[in-house]
C-alpha cells in the first residue's frame, strides 16, 4: 500500500469546509420541455413486474422490489421497479423497452431534499407529485425496441390441409427461428406460468447460441415430451408473455419444436446422457399417457424399476388416440416415447388393470403406484333420442381414425361442443370428406378450444353455429341419418356474476338432418378398476382424484396425476403431475435420504 | 289446503322430504365422492326449509314480484332414476327436475286461487322454487356443461 492510499481518507476533511455542491433553486419554477426526460412514472396496474427495465438499464439504476398489492396476479411477478436517481442517467432505455408500455417519464427534474437516501423511489407505488403529469418523454407511438410481430409460421393452405392427415404446421427454418428467438426479452414471466416451469428463456437463448443440444438438455429437465409439446401444448406461457401486450407473444411453442426438430432420435442418448441406477425399488404405473410416461422417465432417472400397465396396444394415451396426426404426427410422439422407453421402462400393453390384473395385486407386488388413467368416458347430453345409432362420440371417432378404422361419419356431419375434442372431430370429419357444422351453446369467445384451432377449423370450412342448444335427437326418414332439434340461445348476465349463461329461446327452434351427429361435450373418468373399498380410501371429488402434496393420496403407496387428478386436463399439466409424483415417490421410497433436490431427479 | 299456514306447512314438509331423500340416497351412494355431494344437496334443502320456517314465523317475507332467471336446462333433459349408482350429472338432473316440478305445482295453484294473500304466498313459493331450480341449473351449467 502506498502513502497516498493511506492518507486518502483524510483528504475528505478538506471538503468539510468547502461550499456545498448544491444548485440554487430558481426563484421562478422553470418547467422542463414537454418531452423532457424527467423522473419516472409507472402505471403500476399495467406494469407486470417483468424486470426488463431493470435488465436493460446500463447504470444499475433500477432494482425490482416486492409490492404486496400485486403479488399472486397471474402473469405478474409481484415486483415493481425502484429507481435510484444517484445512478440514473435519464437515457430512457427502460421506457423504450418496457413491453407493457406502463413506464414513461415526466418532465419534472427538481426534487429538493436534505436527505440523500431519498433519491430512491418505487414509481407508481410511492406517492410523487409527478405521477399524473401528462408531459415528459413517452415512447413514440408504434416504436418498439424489439420487433413486436412474431415470425409467421408457414402452414398448409386450408384447401390442401383438408385433403390429408399430413401435419399442417411446417415448423420454423433456422433463420426464422433465430429471428423469433431474438425477440425474447428473457424476462422469465413465462417460467412461473408454465405448469412444468420449463426454463423457457434459457432454451430460447440456446437457439440464439445455435446450441440445440443444450436446448434439448434444458427441456428434458422438466419435460420429457418436448416434440409433442412443441406442437400441441396449450402454451399458457404465451398467454402471459409481456411481448404480447403491445405486440405478439414470443412463439414459445414453435421455438421448442424447432429445437427438437434439429436433433435426430439416435443422438438423444449421447446428448441427454441420462444415468439410470438401480435403487432396488419397483414402481407400477397405470396408464401410458403423458402423465404416466413422464413419471416413468423421472423415476428411471432416480434408479427405480418401472413397469407401466397400459390397456391399449400403443403408448401415448389421448395424445395417440385423441389428438389427430395433422396436429401431432405419430413419428414425433414416438420420438418422445421411444426415448423414455429406452431408459428401461417396461410397458405391458393390452393390460387393463381391474380386468386383466387386479389393482390389489399391484398394491401387493410393487413398492409404489402412480395412476394416470385419464378421462375416457364421453359425457352424455342426456337429451331425448341420444341413443340413436347415428349419434357418435367424438372420442370414438378420433380413436377410430387414429387406429386406421373408418368411423363412417358420412357426408353431412354436426358436431356438438366447443372444446379440443369437438374441433378435432370436426376437422377429422372434413378430412373424411364431410360437410361439417359445429353447434355450440355459447359464443366463440367462450369456447374452451385453443383459439388457433377454432380459427383453423373455420379456415378448413367447418361452419360454427354459436348459441345453439341441442334439445332433442329425432329419427330421420332413413336409418342412415338422424335429425337434431336445437334452439337459439340468448346470453344472459348471471345475477350472481360469473360468465354469461345461455338461455334457450323456445320460440326459435330448428330441426336439421345429418348423416351423423358427433357428441363432443366433455369426458369423465373411469374408476371402475378400483374396488369400492379402495375408492372410499381415496379422496375423489367430482369424479377426479384430489391428491395432496407430491400427488400423494391417503393410500400409502398410491400417487395420482394427469387428467384424472387435475382441473386443467392438458398434456403439460399431466407431464408436470408425473414429474411431481416422481419426486414424491422418491421421497416416499427413500425417506432417510438427506436431500431430495430437483437436481437429483433431473 | 286453503289457508296460508296450511300451504306453508305443506311447503316446509316438502323441503324436509327432499332433504330426507338426498340424505337417504347419500347413505346408499356407491360412486366415489357422491356421498358428500348428496349430503350437500340435503343441506341445501334444509336451508330452504329454514327459510320457509322464517316466513311462517313472520321473520321473512316472500317476494312474489321478483324476477328469477330461468335457464330452461332441465326442461329438455331426460328423466333419470335415483339409483345408488347415481352420477353427479344425474343427481343434478334429479334435483333440477324436482325443483321444476315444485315450481310448476305452486304456479298452477296460484293460477287457480283468486287475488289475495293466498295467491301471493303461492306465487312467492313458486319464485322460491324457481330460485332453487336456478341454483341447480347454474351448478349444471358450471360443472357438467363446463367445456360446452
Ligand atoms: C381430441 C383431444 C385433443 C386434445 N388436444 C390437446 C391439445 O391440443 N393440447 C393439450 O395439451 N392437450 C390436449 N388434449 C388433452 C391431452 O391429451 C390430455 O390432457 C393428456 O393426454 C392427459 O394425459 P394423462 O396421462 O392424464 O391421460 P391419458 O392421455 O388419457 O392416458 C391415460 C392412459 O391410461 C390408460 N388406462 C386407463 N385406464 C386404464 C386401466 N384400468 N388399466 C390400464 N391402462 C389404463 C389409457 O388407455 C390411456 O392410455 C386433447 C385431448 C383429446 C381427447
Ligand atoms: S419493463 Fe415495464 S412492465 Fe416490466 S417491470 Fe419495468 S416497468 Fe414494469
Ligand atoms: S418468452 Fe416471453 S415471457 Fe418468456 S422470457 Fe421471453 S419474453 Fe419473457
Amino acid at each position: 500500500m502506498n502513502l497516498k492510499d493511506l492518507l486518502s481518507p483524510f483528504y475528505v476533511w478538506q471538503r468539510a469546509f468547502e461550499k456545498p455542491y448544491t444548485s440554487i433553486r430558481p426563484i421562478q419554477e422553470r418547467p422542463g420541455a414537454a418531452a423532457y426526460r424527467g423522473f419516472h412514472i409507472n402505471i403500476s396496474e399495467e406494469c407486470i413486474g417483468c424486470g426488463t427495465c431493470h435488465k436493460i438499464c446500463q447504470n444499475d439504476a433500477i432494482d425490482m422490489v416486492r409490492v404486496e398489492t400485486y403479488e399472486g396476479r397471474s402473469g405478474d411477478s409481484g415486483l415493481r421497479p425502484r429507481f435510484d436517481y444517484g445512478r440514473c442517467c435519464w437515457c430512457a432505455l427502460c421506457v423504450d423497452m418496457c413491453p407493457a408500455g406502463s413506464l414513461r417519464m415526466s418532465n419534472e427534474y427538481t426534487w429538493i431534499t436534505s436527505d440523500p437516501t431519498e433519491f430512491h423511489f418505487t414509481a407508481g407505488v410511492e406517492h410523487t407529485t409527478w405521477q399524473d403529469n401528462p408531459l415528459g418523454y413517452h415512447r413514440a407511438e408504434g416504436y418498439h425496441l424489439y420487433p413486436p410481430k412474431r415470425i409467421e409460421m408457414e402452414m398448409l393452405p386450408p384447401e390442401v390441409s383438408v385433403q390429408s392427415f399430413d401435419e399442417v404446421v411446417a415448423g420454423y427454418s433456422e433463420p426464422q427461428a433465430l429471428l423469433e428467438a431474438d425477440r425474447c426479452i428473457e424476462c422469465g414471466i413465462c417460467v412461473a406460468t408454465c405448469p412444468a416451469h420449463m426454463d423457457v428463456p434459457d432454451y430460447i437463448r440456446s437457439i440464439r447460441d445455435r446450441d440445440y443440444e443444450k436446448g434439448l438438455q434444458l427441456m428434458y429437465r422438466t419435460n420429457p415430451f418436448p416434440a409433442t409439446c412443441g406442437r400441441i401444448c396449450t402454451r399458457r406461457c404465451e398467454s402471459v408473455c409481456p411481448v404480447g401486450i403491445q405486440g405478439e407473444a414470443i412463439a414459445i411453442r414453435w421455438l421448442k419444436r424447432f429445437i427438437v426438430d434439429q436433433i435426430q432420435p439416435q443422438d438423444y442418448a449421447r446428448i441427454l446422457a441420462d444415468q439410470t441406477g438401480n435403487s432396488g425399488h419397483r414402481v407400477a404405473i397405470i396408464g401410458a399417457g403423458p402423465g404416466g410416461l413422464s413419471a416413468a422417465y423421472y423415476l428411471r432417472k432416480q434408479g427405480h424399476a418401472v413397469t407401466v400397465f397400459e390397456a391399449q396396444a400403443s403408448a401415448g394415451g389421448m395424445l395417440r388416440y385423441g389428438v389427430p396426426s395433422y396436429r401431432l404426427p405419430d413419428a414425433d410422439l414416438d420420438k418422445d416415447i421411444n426415448y423414455i422407453v429406452s431408459l428401461g421402462v417396461d410397458i405391458r400393453y393390452n393390460t387393463r388393470i381391474g380386468k386383466d390384473i387386479r389393482f390389489e395385486q399391484l398394491l401387493q407386488d410393487f413398492d409404489a403406484l402412480f395412476l394416470s388413467t385419464g378421462l375416457s368416458v364421453p359425457s352424455s347430453m342426456r337429451i331425448h333420442g341420444e341413443e340413436h345409432p347415428r349419434v357418435l362420440s367424438g372420442l370414438q371417432v378420433l380413436a377410430d381414425v387414429a387406429s386406421g378404422r373408418d368411423p363412417g361419419v358420412g357426408q353431412k356431419v354436426a358436431v356438438i361442443g366447443g372444446g379440443n375434442v369437438a374441433m378435432d372431430a370436426a376437422r377429422v370429419s372434413r378430412r373424411l370428406g364431410a360437410e361439417v357444422t359445429i353447434l355450440y351453446r355459447r359464443r366463440i369467445a367462450d369456447m374452451p378450444a385453443d383459439t388457433e384451432e377454432i380459427h383453423e377449423s373455420q379456415e378448413e370450412g367447418c361452419h360454427i353455429v354459436t348459441q345453439a342448444i341441442p334439445v332433442e335427437i329425432i329419427a330421420a326418414s332413413s336409418p342412415q341419418q338422424v335429425s337434431i332439434k336445437w334452439g337459439e340461445a340468448e346470453m344472459v348476465q348471471d345475477p350472481k356474476g360469473g360468465r354469461p349463461r345461455p338461455v334457450l329461446q323456445e320460440d326459435r327452434m330448428h330441426v336439421e338432418t345429418y348423416d351423423c351427429i358427433i357428441s363432443a361435450i366433455g369426458q369423465g373418468s373411469d374408476l371402475e378398476f378400483l374396488s369400492k373399498e379402495i375408492q372410499d380410501q381415496l379422496a375423489i371429488e367430482w369424479g377426479k382424484f384430489a391428491p395432496g402434496e407430491y400427488q400423494h393420496t391417503s393410500l400409502q403407496k398410491v400417487f395420482v396425476g394427469g387428467d384424472v387428478a387435475n382441473r386443467t386436463a392438458d398434456a403439460i399439466s399431466a407431464i408436470e403431475d408425473g414429474h411431481h409424483a416422481a419426486r414424491g415417490i422418491d421421497r416416499f421410497l427413500n425417506p432417510d435420504a438427506r436431500t431430495h433436490t430437483d437436481q437429483e431427479v433431473n | 289446503m286453503n289457508s296460508v299456514d296450511e300451504i306453508l306447512d305443506y311447503a316446509i314438509d316438502q323441503e324436509q322430504q327432499a332433504a330426507d331423500f338426498y340424505a337417504d340416497l347419500a347413505g346408499r351412494a356407491e360412486k366415489a365422492g357422491m356421498k358428500e355431494i348428496l349430503l350437500d344437496f340435503a343441506a341445501e334443502e334444509q336451508s330452504h326449509k329454514q327459510r320457509l320456517l322464517a316466513v311462517k314465523a313472520g321473520d321473512h317475507k316472500l317476494t312474489p314480484e321478483q324476477q328469477v332467471l330461468d335457464l330452461k336446462i332441465s326442461d329438455y333433459l331426460v328423466e333419470v332414476g335415483a339409483s345408488a349408482n347415481i352420477s353427479y350429472q344425474d343427481a343434478l338432473i334429479v334435483a333440477m327436475k324436482r325443483e321444476r316440478a315444485a315450481f310448476q305445482l305452486y304456479s298452477d295453484m296460484a293460477a287457480k286461487v283468486p287475488e289475495g294473500h293466498l295467491k301471493e304466498v303461492l306465487q312467492g313459493l313458486a319464485k322460491e322454487e324457481a330460485k332453487h331450480k336456478l341454483f341447480f341449473e347454474s351448478e349444471y351449467d358450471d360443472r357438467v356443461l363446463r367445456d360446452n
